[in-house]
Order: structure tokens, then sequence, then C-alpha cells
């Protein structure tokens, strides 16, 4: 295929006839009933609370196939903070998305891979579940009450035309039949009190466009919270707030994953969010995870050239130098990627085995591992 | 809220002013001439009328002077008549223009009631299930559907209907409101009503779903796709309830605008509909009326409809302040 973004008439075609085919086959799978049997899985590591294996999720366009998560693994540790870091377009809200199967059919779609995740029942008793093999009308098993997610825009996120109170007390509904109108109530004041509302009774009351940004964020928190989540996805919680409101909500979230004693999937571009919140990083580009580990080894010693770079692009107080540092180039045409490291063409210290095969996980110390060839075996031959 | 309410109504007296202005300037300036045909019909008959007798007829109607002034001044008596609530007597009918609207109106308004009713109650639904299924078959057939509703004329898709259902099958009766034969009382003269309106209302049901799902499709998917549903999804709502109560509740507003459209349409009747299926209705009246030059039913009947317009823009806009609590009504 050319390297233009045009295609013939008898191109587009031949695309819709052969996305058509899978959709239909994955949308079938996404409907279909099934016992529990099938999806109940096995943890590999039982100090996990979510494996995210081999992920490959899909948008099937007029242009072609775009694999916009393809093939990221890694794992969430049980009362840990993962970092996920990445410019835009890199795949990390659409690995969160598929972590709560939002993905927007039928275009999106979850292609392959597996997410295991270790839900605690009400009893008490655990139970892991595949979720990319849930079927849809299972998924409220886990979405919501299992895994909250709290999202970028906190603008636009909350419905307009009901009030905080009715779109909290929803939360209680679903996941307590038994709960009255009273209840449900309480529940919610003592949510937002959670969150540090000044005065949840009046906030209760508003509609959404009544509260500022900060506020709605803090909502948005407390509807995650309100069901009592092992795991807490925070899509750039903080991207749409100004900067001290952006400290408090990061106080905030910290605070509660003390209180509640859960994980935390923390995604943002921001690394400085990532050094003060994350226990763990993992650093995507280009629908891959290039290299993940400790705060402490991604930070001290970043290995991959696109971590350096990143690195370096953080303005700092302390340089001399008036401009910032930048990668140079853009992230390449997610339509159609080659089987080579898709950083090559931006990076400063590629060599000739770069022009091979996408280079594997190299794993440098027992919790840091790189995806390049600059390291690893090859290193000591060449 | 009353403040705001009375501000509006105060408006809505400037506007009609313009607006009969407007009409009777226009109805003035059309080339129809009531005594004209009149007087042909006379002379038709054999007799002639002499010069006099017709410029005696025109001062008598009031349309002597047709300069400027004259026109003026024809307006002013009109709008002093109806500053004592007197809408004129109609030229063709000879008895007052308000009582030939309320005669003729009820038939209009129960048709277009009735119509309306099952126009939302078929077209929301479907445009719901178009846009949650969207690019579906089930999208595609629907959407055919109705575009092919919308793209048929009244004239020929009423005329179909009653050549097949009436003359063909002999399931209801082809034209007119009632039944000559029926005894005329209670149950039975209820019935005789409904068979005759069946298919005039089934042709406007027909003919209006279209537009009606193809604006509930679109105001769906505009909302399906906003960042609160993706939240109500991520609370593990169910999806009907995702559709039903927090997508369609944003649906609603949009289409409680529509409904500013709908109140004089309610009154103005199917003008041609009326006529296919020879309803006395007040379209036909009103079809009739602009034909032969009718300017005090003209002028009721149009001040009428603009009249209920003013109105319904009044009604949609307190509406808007109940659906949608970001409007603040000032």
């Amino acid at each position: 295929m050319s390297k233009t973004n045009h295609l013939s008439g008898k191109e587009v075609r031949a695309i819709a006839k052969e996305n058509k085919k899978i959709i239909k086959k994955l949308e079938a799978y996404k409907n279909r009933k099934a016992p529990e049997s099938e999806y109940l899985t096995e943890m590999k590591d039982d100090s996990n609370i979510l494996e995210i294996d081999d992920l490959h999720t899909y948008f099937f366009t007029e242009q072609g196939v775009v694999k916009a998560v393809n093939g990221v693994s890694f794992n969430i540790p049980k009362h840990a903070t993962v970092g996920v870091v990445g410019e835009s377009g890199c795949g990390k809200s659409v690995t969160s998305m598929s972590v709560m199967r939002l993905i927007q059919g039928p275009a999106g779609q979850i292609y392959s891979g597996s997410i295991r995740f270790n839900a605690k029942e009400a009893d008490g008793t655990e139970k892991v579940y595949d979720v990319a093999k849930m079927p849809m009308r299972d998924i409220h098993k886990i979405r919501g009450n299992q895994i909250a997610m709290i999202f970028q825009e906190p603008m636009t996120s909350l419905n307009p035309v009901f009030t905080i109170g009715q779109q909290l007390d929803e939360v209680t509904f679903i996941n307590n039949p038994k709960a009255t109108k009273e209840t449900a109530k309480a529940r919610s004041i003592e949510m937002l009190n959670l969150v540090g509302i000044a005065i949840p009774e009046r906030v209760y009351n508003s509609f959404p466009h009544e509260l500022s940004g900060g506020m709605r964020q803090r909502v948005m928190i407390s509807m995650a919270l309100a069901a009592d989540p092992r795991l807490i996805i925070a899509d750039e919680p903080t991207t749409a707030l100004d900067v001290t409101i952006q400290a408090q909500i990061l106080d905030l979230l910290r605070d509660l994953k003390e209180k509640i004693d859960g994980s935390i999937m923390l995604i943002t571009h921001d690394l400085g969010i990532i050094a003060e919140m994350a226990d763990y990083v993992v650093v995507m580009y280009a629908g891959r995870v290039i290299e993940q580990g400790t705060v402490q080894e991604i930070f001290h010693n970043p290995m991959h050239p696109y971590t350096i770079g990143l690195q370096k692009s953080k303005p700092t107080l302390d340089s001399d130098s008036d401009t910032l540092f930048n990668i140079p180039g853009n992230v390449p045409n997610p339509i159609n990627m080659p089987n080579y490291c898709y950083f090559r063409e931006r990076c400063s210290s590629c060599t000739k085995k770069c022009a091979g095969e996408y280079p594997g996980m190299i794993q440098v110390s027992p919790t840091h591992y790189v995806a390049c060839h600059l390291y690893g075996e090859e290193q000591n031959n060449g | 809220m009353l403040k705001y309410i009375i501000k509006r109504l105060a408006m809505a007296v400037l506007i009609l002013l313009g607006v009969s202005m407007i009409i009777y300037f226009l109805i003035r300036l059309m080339p129809v001439d009531f005594i004209q045909s009149k007087i042909d019909a006379i002379n038709q008959g054999g007799a002639t009328v002499s010069e006099e007798t017709v410029n005696a007829m025109y001062e008598m109607y009031g349309l002597g002077d047709n300069s400027f002034m004259g026109i003026l001044k024809g307006y002013f008596s009109w709008l002093g008549a109806l500053a004592t609530f007197d809408l004129g007597t109609s030229f063709v009918h000879g008895i007052p223009v308000a009582d030939v609207i309320f005669e003729h109106m009820g038939v209009s308004f129960i048709i277009a009631l009735i119509a309306t009713i099952f126009e939302f109650l078929i077209a929301i639904p479907l445009g719901i299930t178009a846009a949650t299924h969207q690019y579906s078959i089930r999208d595609y057939v629907v959407t055919v559907l109705v575009m092919i509703g919308i793209s048929l004329p009244s004239f020929f898709f009423g005329q179909v209907l009653k050549d097949f259902l009436a003359l063909k099958l002999g399931w209801f009766p082809a034209s007119g409101l009632l039944d000559a034969t029926v005894s005329q009382a209670g149950l039975s003269l209820l019935l005789d009503y409904a068979r005759h309106m069946f298919i005039p209302i089934l042709t406007i049901v027909i003919l209006s779903i279209g537009a009606r799902m193809r604006m509930t499709r679109t105001n769906m998917l505009e909302v399906m796709n906003s960042d609160y549903i993706r939240t109500a999804r991520a609370k593990g709502l169910k999806e009907s309830v995702v559709i039903n109560k927090h997508a369609f509740r944003n649906t609603l507003i949009p289409m409680v605008t529509s409904l500013a459209g709908l109140l004089p349409s309610l009154f103005s009747g199917a003008i041609i509909t009326e006529q296919v299926f020879n309803l006395p209705g007040i379209g036909n009246i009103a079809l009739d009326a602009m034909n032969r030059g009718d300017i005090p039913f003209i002028m009721g009947y149009n001040m009428f409809l603009a009249l209920l317009s003013v109105i319904g823009v009044l009604l949609a806009d307190l509406m808007y302040g109940i659906v949608d609590p970001r409007v603040k009504l000032e």
C-alpha cells in the first residue's frame, strides 16, 4: 500500500468487506450468552489485582485497521498505583477503556488478549475474571462496583439534566438493591464529604453546571468510590483542571487509595504527576509498552531512548537552556504499522539492528523491562 | 417567571400587529377579486350589472380605493373592528369569520391531534432503535422506509391509499365525514366519524413520521456519543437504563423546541389531504377563501394561526426551562 492516505475505491471496498466480517464475528462474541465458567480464570501472580496480557484493541476504520493497542502487557499489583505515560494517541486511554469494556463498537473492538481481574465477591471470596472474554450482558459484575473510572473531562462527564444527588444515588441503587431513598442519600452525602466537599447537602441538590471544574471532578471521584471498587482507573484526572486544583485532586486520590485500600491505574502524560503518585510506571508508545519498571528505575535509570527523551523534555528550573527539549518527528500513522521499532525514525541512537523486527521485551532487573535493540544479548555481540 | 411571561406577551402583541399589516397588504395586492368574480357570475346568468352598482358593491365591501392610502384605511378599519373582537363577516359564507373558523376547525383539529399522537408514538421509538443500532440492518430498513414516507407527496399517497383501502377493498369510506345512511346518534355516530377519518389520518401519519424519526435519530446519536453516557455506562448501569433514562432525557431538549411549530399546525388543517378526501376541514375552507378573495376570512384565519405560533414559541421557551436545568428564563 502506498504511503499516502489516498485509497482507491477498490481498496476502500475491500477494507469495508474485511472489516464487516471481523466486526460481525467480534460483535457476536460480545453479545453471546456464556456460563461464568467460560471466563473464569487464574491469576498468574496472586499479588496482582489486574493482569493485562498481550491485549490488542483495534479500530476498524474505512482507511484500514488502526491498532490502537497492539500487544500491551502489564500488571497492577494490589494496593499499588501504576502510572501509564505516553504522548497523545499512544493508546493509554484505549487500554483503560478496554479494561472497562467501554470501547465504542462496532468500529472499536478488543481483538485478542486477556485482561485478568481479581474480583472480590460480596461474601469476601475472590474470583478471577477474564474481562476481555466476558459477554457484555455480564459486564455489570465488574463495571462500576469492582473497577471504577474517573474521566479526563469533568466538565462534560456528568449528565447535565440530573442533579448530583440523582447521579450519585444511582450508584448506590445499582450495587445495593435493598437501598432506600434515605440510605442512598446518606451514602451519597457521606461520599461527598469524603472527597472534601464543604457543603455536601447543597452540592447534592445542585446541577452539574452550577459547580466548578474542580468540584465536578470531586463529584466524579465520589461517584467512583461510592461502590467501594478494588481498582480505580483515573484517565488524566487533572488534565482539564488548573494547577492548584490539580494538586488538591492528586492529594485526594492518594488519601483515598489508603482509605479504600485499593489500586489505582493512573493515566497521564505528565511525568511530574507520575513521580509524585505512582509506584510503578508503564511507558507506552504507538500502542505498545516500550518500558516499564518501578518509579525509581524509570526516573533514575531510563533506558529506552523515548523514555530518556520524555525525561529531557520535562521543563526544569535549574537548566540554563531557554528552549525546551523536544523529540523530533511525530507518532507514526497508526494504520498498517510496520513490524519494526516504531520509534526508529525519531530515535537519536538508532542502529542497524533497528531495521529488523520489532524488539522483544528485555528484562533489566526483576521489575524493569525495556523493548529496545540497544540492550539485551545483541548488545554483547555488537 | 410571571414577569417574563408578561414581557413576552407584550412583545407578542407587537409581533401580531406587524404580521397583520403584512398579511393585509399582501391580500390586497393579490390578483383575485371577489367582487369581479361575483359580477362575472351574474353576467353569465344573462343579466347585466350597471357601472354604478359595481362601484357601490366595491364601496360596500370596503375595496373601493386601491391606492396606498385606501389600503391603509382598509387596514385600520379592520384593526378597529378587531379591537372590539370582531373579525368581520366572511364574503363567501356571509356569516361572521369567527363562526366559520370554529365550525370547521374541529374536524381538522381532531385529525391533526390523533395524527400527531401516532406520529410521536411511532417515530420516537423508531428513531431510538435506529440510533442505538447505527449502521445495522435495522437502521437501514427504518431509514429507507421513512425516507420513502418523506418523499411521497400527500396528494399522490392519499389517492393511492384511498384507491386501495376504500375503493378496492371497500373497508373504509372514500371521502366525506359522515355517511347519510347511518343513524346519527351516540356510538354509531362516533364510529362513523372514525371510519371516515381513518385513511386521512393514516396518510398524514405515514408522511410525517419520517422527519420526526430522522430528528430523533440524529439527536440520539449525538447524545449517545457524549461523555456523560460513557460515565453512565462506567457506573455499571444497564444499557436499557443508559438509553431510556440518561440518553432519552437529553434528546427531549431539542424535541421540545420542535413542539413550538406543532401548535399552529394542529389547528391549521391539512389543505391537500382535506382536498383529497373531501373533508369539511378548515384547510379546505381556507384554500377556497384564498381562491375567491375572501379577505376577512383570510385575515381572520391567518391571524389565528399567527397567534398560535406566538403562543407556541412562548410555550416552547417555558418548556425549555423545565426540561433543561441549564436554561433560566429571565
